[in-house]
């Protein structure tokens, strides 16, 4: 097969994977629903006099503070698109497992890999491409002109930090084979009580981790600890050397280890 | 129903995944509570444990998933309802067994974390709350185990109970108080009786276990009925 057939297989197992239909869904859905929500919210909150309960009144930050769902969505995509090679078929099939027929067609494993962060990457970045205008268009209808500064860079942004958060998943769904481990440590990571925040607190090291480095691509001021996070390049850059970092072992893993 | 009882705790017992999980849940309890007690300072150990919590829910959850849908992954279930013909016997066997071991793994927990936090920060707090959150933990998981059950497979149901614990409450917290209503914001009456605008610890409790009753209602109404 040649390079481009692999990343078209790749793309079309990617695609039909019914986790991916629910990862793009709670990427788009999620955040054009909590953008609706803050949006109602921005709108309401100095008209009800109560602007001291919210903590933005930029429409902005309506968009941005929901970005950690689409991240939610990144990891779901990232790791079903390998966990669904290992998942072990009914025992009335058979009880094969897909990465053996995966193997048989594409046996150069490397290539294999490169296709499918490819595929994630692409996945990923179409979902951004609808959740995040969607959700702007939301905001911008129910509270008002969104302003332009900086908004291009932090959509950018945000889905950059999509993509790698997802490539990251798909990596570490490598090393564990299966989709529970890597599900609960990311997913739970994503939340507002992640492990790296709760380190941030004791070292200021822990900015240099994977998420909290990349958040000043997307994150305001108002996120918490985002006045001692890495700025934006900077904590890019960062991100993606965890990545790079995370899909060269991954890829080491799997050209050494039995299938 | 004794003997189905006893069945389903010998099949959650050699579960090399449940048994890592609740094991996995005691040391994560030890060592956050531990990092909370020594990084905050002049901290409670009661306030220590109860600040890890909510991270903590990913233990029950996973338990619950887990003793579910490694049911569904194989032939189990098909093996489990040949052996207990009667899906009601089954039903209340599973869920019994279920709760004495999340019921355990969530008292070692709490208990793991505050002689942890004791031992770090010391305090002089009535320990009260801590069985509180025990509880609350417990009931997070039997609300996981009735989405398993409802959906019988790992994924979902691990991607729907965790994102409804942990990413949405704060999202939904920061824009609306009414994200109280959510199963982990209104069980944390259960143990944070005096933060502001959350419900009263009974509303919360009833709350919760109305969550448990709708989900649990649907997913027992499915395994009664389904083909397995």
């Amino acid at each position: 097969m040649k390079a481009t057939d692999t990343v078209l297989a790749e793309l079309r197992k990617s695609a039909t994977l019914p986790a991916t239909a629910v990862a793009a869904g709670i990427a788009v859905l999620g955040c054009a629903g909590i953008a609706l929500l803050n949006a109602v919210h921005v709108r309401d909150a100095p008209a009800a006099g109560r602007a001291d309960l919210v903590g933005y009144t930029a429409p902005a930050e309506a968009v941005f503070s929901a970005a950690p769902l689409g991240a939610v969505g990144a990891v779901v995509l990232g790791v079903t698109a390998v966990s669904s090679e290992y998942a072990i078929n009914s025992p009335g099939a058979g009880g094969g497992r897909q990465v053996l027929a995966t193997l048989t067609a594409i046996p150069r494993r490397p290539e294999l890999l490169v296709a499918k962060a490819l595929v994630v990457a692409l996945l990923v970045a179409a979902t951004a491409a609808v959740a995040l205008p969607v959700s702007l268009a939301i905001v911008h209808a129910v509270a008002g002109p969104v302003a332009a500064d900086g908004l291009l860079a932090r959509s950018v942004g945000a889905g950059i930090y999509w993509m790698l958060t997802a490539l990251m998943a798909m990596a570490v769904t490598v090393f564990a084979r299966g989709g529970v481990l890597p599900l609960i440590v990311l997913i739970t990571n994503s939340s507002l009580v992640s492990v790296s925040v709760l380190l941030a607190k004791v070292t200021p090291l822990a900015f240099w981790l994977p998420d909290l480095a990349g958040m000043r691509l997307f994150a305001g001021d108002l996120v918490v600890g985002a006045d001692r996070a890495l700025d934006a390049p900077t904590g890019g850059l960062v991100m993606a050397a965890w990545t790079a970092a995370l899909l060269a072992a991954a890829a080491a893993v799997l050209v050494r280890r039995d299938a | 129903m004794g003997g189905a009882v006893a069945a389903e705790l010998v099949k959650i017992w050699t579960l090399p995944a449940a048994a890592a999980t609740a094991l996995g849940t005691a040391l994560a309890a030890a060592l956050l509570t531990g990092v909370v007690a020594a990084s905050a300072d002049g901290i409670d150990a009661v306030a220590a444990v109860l600040a890890v919590v909510p991270p903590l829910q990913v233990g029950p959850v996973l338990l619950g998933v887990l003793i579910v849908a490694s049911e569904y992954s194989g032939t189990q279930a098909r093996t489990t309802l040949t052996a207990v013909p009667d899906r009601t016997v089954a039903l209340v066997g599973k869920t019994t067994a279920f709760l004495v071991a999340v019921t355990a793994t969530s008292a070692a927990s709490c208990a793991a974390g505050l002689v942890v936090a004791r031992v770090v920060a010391g305090g002089t707090a009535s320990p009260s709350p801590v069985a509180g959150a025990a509880a609350h933990l417990a009931l997070i998981g039997l609300l996981a185990f009735a989405l398993a059950l409802l959906l019988r497979a790992l994924v979902p149901a691990l991607v729907g109970a965790l994102g409804t614990l942990l990413v949405v409450p704060p999202m939904l917290a920061s824009v609306t108080e009414h994200a109280r209503w959510l199963p982990d914001r209104a069980g944390s009456a259960l143990y944070l009786p005096d933060s502001a605008a959350v419900l009263a610890p009974g509303v919360g409790l009833l709350v919760l276990v109305g969550w448990i009753t709708v989900v649990g209602g649907a997913a027992a109404w499915a395994f009664l009925l389904r083909d397995a």
